[in-house]
């Protein structure tokens, strides 16, 4: 069985032989199957984010590698995987060009998929088909397509983000906390579209959460990381019953059963 | 009415150079003072082919030029991570040995005599005033440059280098490789402005090694002139406003030299304050707002 992200004993360590050492993701072995869509809990630093960046590589791992679709990756530039993989992040900001339209974005993510040329940016087919994919969000996006998209709100540059990142449906979409600067309501309604669109191309999807029982809620399968490697690893059938108090049991149960062998081994 | 043809026809004829700096400064935002090296390598270039008598070859020459010199500014950006001021500075001086190296070792080079674009257009459109055929054909490179670069603005790569300014993040996320967008985008604003400089040394039948010196703060004072008179708006227009900038530039130039009293070594001063001030504007707006919100709340108590 192939899987559709495969993540072979992934090493990164920062500042090597300085006093700022700092190891970032320490022997992390995870295997997504194409469909599943995992959240990942864990507190400040415990390596969720540098799990992101690994994967869409902002930084070359120290050792091990990461096979996509059987594709390796570890070694491929970053624009190059972004072929593949589809990343939002939390600042609402940073996923797309303040000064061109919302149509013009859209046309520069739709056309991941072909060569760039000199043809024109925008045709009248993928106007009717940009129009027509922000009609179901509902949220009258549809009519503002030659507004710039500076001139929207947080939420609505997050779903502006969240279409960009599918258009071409990606092997795998990456979510860091993309709900998290926005207010409650208009979080819930983005969490919603991206269940939406992850249900509809079956996208293998990880999502960085620090709601626990959101990540209980949603996907198939939830990962606790700490201190660089996977500490809890629950599928669904594990999650069914779990609540926010068993998990945050288990969690200080490992640590401590992690902190017992420690001390065994120095004294 | 010489002054004011005369005006209109460098108006015209810097748009090309001001469309460059646009280019870099609004739509890249780097201010890239490579301009000042690479407009003297096109007016160097062409004033050599035209001594050789080749004034047609002398323009793609110029462009080839300013491309070249737009791309090394690029490669030192991207590449080797060099801070882009730095870069463009960098290039300038390499560029002053270069440019004397095509000049033949000598500062300055007479074009006197020799066939321009410009001579042989007057001689081509016999009866017809010389001064109106000089002014047709500056009318018809502007507008050529113009329609083009709107219409390479609305392609696929055009958005990609529109965007690549404006959040680099997402350029890359859309797998689109960041530094070639910028080597592409400086070398055609340099292309440009080269381009502009061969046609410059063209029209005034001479070239001097020093002709770049301002350059930038020409550009950006042009610039700055027409975003104030048509506003930031979509990219199209900002090319249109880049142009009738340059052409009222050059007519206020043209008006300070006229007072008896304005020395025209005062002009690169006149320029700088132009750009400081227009730059200095949005702080300066901010600084009377706060004021008379405390005004106002001091007033309240």
């Amino acid at each position: 069985m192939a899987y559709m992200l495969e993540i072979q004993s992934a090493n990164k360590c920062f500042g090597r032989g300085t006093v700022n050492e700092h190891t970032a993701l320490e022997n992390l072995n995870l295997s997504l199957e194409q469909g599943e869509f995992v959240t990942v809990l864990g507190s400040n630093g415990a390596g969720k984010s540098t799990l992101f960046n690994a994967i869409c590589g902002n930084f070359l791992l120290d050792s091990g590698h990461i096979f996509l679709d059987g594709t390796d990756i570890t070694f491929m530039p970053e624009y190059k995987r972004s072929l593949k993989i589809g990343r939002l992040f939390q600042d609402p900001m940073k996923g797309t060009a303040p000064s061109l339209t919302i149509e013009e974005n859209l046309a520069l993510a739709y056309s991941k998929q072909k060569k760039r040329s000199f043809s024109l940016a925008l045709a009248r087919k993928d106007r009717d088909f940009f129009r027509q994919e922000l009609e179901q969000f509902g949220m009258d996006l549809e009519n503002r397509m030659k507004t710039r998209v500076g001139l929207l709100s947080g939420g609505q540059r997050q779903v502006v983000t969240l279409l960009m990142s599918t258009l071409v449906p990606p092997k795998l979409l990456l979510l860091d906390e993309h709900t998290a600067a926005l207010d409650p309501a208009t979080a819930e309604k983005v969490m919603e579209i991206t269940r939406q669109i992850v249900e509809r191309f079956q996208i293998t999807t990880m999502m960085i959460t620090h709601n626990m029982k959101q990540a209980l809620e949603t996907g198939t399968r939830t990962i606790m990381l700490d201190s660089g490697g996977i500490l809890l690893d629950m599928d669904r059938e594990m999650r069914k019953d779990l609540t926010v108090e068993r998990l945050l049991d288990m969690y200080s149960e490992k640590k401590k059963a992690e902190f017992c062998n420690d001390r065994i081994l120095l004294a | 009415m010489t002054l004011l043809i005369g005006s209109l026809q460098l108006g015209l004829l810097y748009s090309v150079m001001v469309l460059g700096i646009y280019i870099s400064f609004r739509i890249l935002n780097i201010p890239d003072l490579t301009a000042e090296g690479s407009f003297t390598f096109g007016l160097a270039v062409s004033a050599v082919c035209t001594v050789s008598g080749h004034p047609f070859l002398g323009i793609p020459g110029a462009i080839v030029a300013g491309g070249l010199a737009g791309s090394f500014t690029g490669i030192l950006q991207t590449r080797l991570r060099i801070h882009p001021v730095l870069t463009g500075i960098l290039t300038m001086s390499g560029l002053y040995s270069i440019n004397m190296l095509v000049l033949g070792g000598t500062p300055n080079l007479a074009l006197i005599g020799k066939d321009t674009l410009f001579s042989l257009a007057v001689a081509a459109g016999a009866g017809m005033d010389k001064e109106v055929v000089r002014l047709a054909l500056s009318l018809a490179a502007a507008g050529i440059c113009t329609v083009l670069l709107a219409l390479f603005f609305h392609t696929q790569l055009g958005l990609c280098i529109r965007a690549t300014g404006d959040n680099p993040d997402m350029v890359r996320a859309s797998s689109i490789n960041v530094d070639r967008m910028k080597i592409i985008s400086l070398a055609i604003s340099n292309g440009l402005i080269a381009l502009c400089g061969g046609l410059i040394a063209q029209y005034q039948s001479f070239a001097d090694i020093n002709s770049g010196v301002g350059i930038l703060v020409v550009g950006l004072a042009s610039v700055i002139i027409g975003e104030a008179i048509f506003g930031r708006r979509s990219v199209t227009i900002g090319l249109v406003s880049a142009i009738f900038g340059s052409v009222i530039y050059r007519y206020i130039i043209a008006a300070a030299t006229r007072a008896d009293w304005f020395p025209a070594y005062m002009l690169k001063l006149v320029s700088a304050l132009i750009v400081t001030l227009a730059l200095a504007i949005p702080a300066i707006r901010q600084m009377l707002e706060v004021q008379r919100i405390r005004r106002a709340g001091k007033g309240g108590n």
